[in-house]
């Protein structure tokens, strides 16, 4: 397989909806006019060009549809990402990749899967999720621990519950804190994500677990992971780095001596842990 | 390999000959006094004995800045078709062509870069033998390098002049009047006791971490970045997107980046991987010295000596390899 190239010409697409997710978060529908090049796999990249504005790499928060439709859940932050922010509906931006390895998901067969998500790394796990409850048979047991800052900001939180509620998934939320006017949201854990972590056992060899979130919850998470019993080669890691060029050029995104942008964005937790500055 | 003798005083006509083949550059001295790669007019304006120019000749493969798509509403995001010019690079030293070859390695490797390749094959490289200074360590265990086309050495009253490649062989053929058989053996070099030492630490992977020389650089160090712009094989590229003010139309281009910039490793909501410059020290030591991804263990330095004439504040990262560096370890 073969990423396209760094200088090649973006496949049009057009943004068919918006939804406001929160005040700085929304999810762009996006109808592509060309099929991408090869299968995407979710935790691959795609670098999404914004006309005028530039090009960002995005985490596809759902699976590229038949119908040539996919998810982008993106934060209104930087320059492309405030223009993207300032499109509308019908609106042209373009769409190259996909880049990156993606996780394991052959590797997750049979197993107690564990997802962990903090923050906007549930766009990328949401895409990972939806492929493993399509082969929902394929894994023991699905299991969603995700946290957000506070209730307001927790991203396809009614979703989500239905999916619980059809129980092919075990849905677990937490907070970092509780603000006054949110008092009486459903259930839901007061704490950062790890403590969810706690007191949970898994069977060694027999469970995996993937993590995406801002860069501070991975030191913080994996000696939870470990206790827990998830065997350090079964720990995925989505990496976040400033990736340019998307095909190991540019240089900017290292870690050690592998690229995140092609070796990577997902990492084994045994191949970088001697890794300084990895995690 | 045949070697013909090329006197001086024909070295004029000879320059004339390879201009039929493009456009001749090689080092001269601009007005500011500055020794650069660029046009040669007239055989006088060649530095026959130059030390090193100021920047490599890597501008002529990656530019500073190089328009990679363009935009207009009407036709989207679209490739740019400029020809490439052909030029003849003369006055190339050893250092330098290994410089090319590293960054050949680089972008012709199993993912050619098609901006690269379209200058790559528009340029003919004439190599130039050098005399060595206290700065440099030239790589060149071979006298001739192998991805010059032709090679000029510097000889008793002119050159022996060899053609490497059959372009270069191409060349000579119209060229054969203004040379004469030669049975002068060029001198050959051993390898500079540095290069040796830098790739013995390439295959090995060290990485000096506990060195107290680390912490001394990043003390001094003004992260101006000079010594990766001078570097014939530093290459960090940005994509930046030049949009009209009414967004109806933008250019997409890349441009040099530097790894000792603040923003190298930043991504989007503030984070940076790399935000001092200890680190930032690290991250270049690791791509020039151990090598990133398929170039793994393979040193990217080629003794040019550039990074140690130019720091303003005297950092010398080859100081971690010298002895004193080693017991740092």
């Amino acid at each position: 397989m073969h990423a396209p190239e760094f200088d090649s010409v973006p496949i049009p697409a057009r943004i068919q909806t918006i939804q406001q997710l929160t005040a700085d978060t929304a999810l762009f529908r996006l109808k592509l006019e060309e099929k991408l090049p090869s299968v995407f796999i979710p935790g691959q990249f795609i670098q999404l060009s914004v006309p005028a504005g530039g090009e960002i790499p995005i985490s596809p928060a759902d699976l590229p549809a038949e119908d040539g439709t996919m998810e982008l859940c993106v934060r209104r932050f930087g320059h492309v990402t405030s223009l993207l922010h300032r499109t509308k509906e019908g609106d042209q931006v373009g769409i190259r990749g996909p880049f990156g390895n993606g996780f394991p998901v052959d590797a997750m067969s049979g197993k107690d899967v564990l997802l962990l998500a903090g923050g906007l790394g549930i766009a990328p796990l949401r895409s990972l999720l939806f492929h493993l409850l399509r082969h929902r048979s394929d894994v023991r047991s699905l299991t969603l621990m995700y946290g957000a800052r506070e209730p307001a900001v927790m991203l396809f939180k009614n979703e989500l519950l239905d999916l619980a509620n059809t129980g092919s998934l075990r849905l677990l939320l937490t907070v970092d804190f509780l603000t006054e006017t949110c008092q009486t949201e459903p259930a839901c854990n007061v704490g950062l994500l790890p403590t969810l972590l706690k007191g949970v056992q898994l069977e060694p060899g027999h469970s995996c677990a993937a993590v995406c979130g801002p860069p501070p919850l991975y030191r913080c998470t994996i000696d939870e992971l470990l206790r827990a019993g998830v065997v350090e080669d079964n720990i995925y890691l989505s990496l976040e780095r400033r990736m340019k060029c998307g095909v190991g050029l540019c240089c900017h995104c290292a870690v050690g001596q592998y690229f995140c942008c092609c070796d990577g964005p997902v990492f084994r937790y045994r191949d970088i842990k001697d890794i300084p500055g990895a995690l | 390999m045949v070697r013909h003798f090329l006197p001086d005083n024909s070295l004029g006509q000879f320059l004339d000959g390879l201009s039929l083949f493009g456009a001749l550059h090689g080092p001269v001295r601009t007005t500011e006094g500055v020794e650069v790669f660029g046009p040669v007019r007239t055989e006088s304006d060649l530095l026959l004995n130059y030390r090193r120019t100021l920047i490599p000749p890597k501008k002529y493969l990656l530019p500073p800045r190089q328009t990679i798509l363009n935009y207009t509403v009407a036709a989207g995001y679209t490739l740019p078709d400029e020809p490439e010019p052909h030029i003849i690079l003369f006055g190339v030293h050893p250092c330098d062509l290994q410089g090319i070859a590293y960054l050949d390695r680089v972008f012709l490797g199993d993912r050619p870069d098609r901006l690269y390749r379209r200058r790559r094959e528009a340029i003919t490289l004439v190599g130039l033998s050098c005399e060595p200074d206290e700065f440099c360590f030239c790589t060149s265990d071979e006298n001739i390098p192998r991805n010059a086309d032709l090679f000029l050495q510097h000889v008793e009253h002119g050159f022996l002049v060899s053609a490497v490649t059959s372009k270069g062989e191409e060349m000579l053929d119209g060229l054969g009047k203004l040379l004469a058989s030669s049975r002068i053996t060029p001198q050959t070099s051993a390898e500079h006791r540095m290069m040796t030492r830098i790739r013995e630490v390439a295959r090995s992977g060290k990485t000096f971490p506990d060195s107290p020389l680390w912490e001394r650089f990043a003390a001094r160090c003004l992260s101006c970045g000079a010594c990766s712009v001078c570097c014939p094989t530093c290459y960090c590229f940005d994509v930046l997107e030049n949009g009209a003010l009414d967004g109806t139309t933008a250019d997409r281009f890349r441009e040099w980046d530097n790894c000792l910039f603040r923003a190298h490793g930043e991504v989007a909501g503030g984070t940076n991987f790399r935000p001092d410059r200890r680190e930032r020290f690290h991250y270049r030591y690791l791509h020039k010295y151990l090598g990133f991804g398929t170039l793994a263990g393979v040193p990217a330095c080629v003794g040019c000596g550039r990074c140690r004439v130019v720091c303003p504040v005297d950092i010398d990262l080859t100081e971690l390899f010298t002895e004193d560096g080693d017991a740092c370890s």
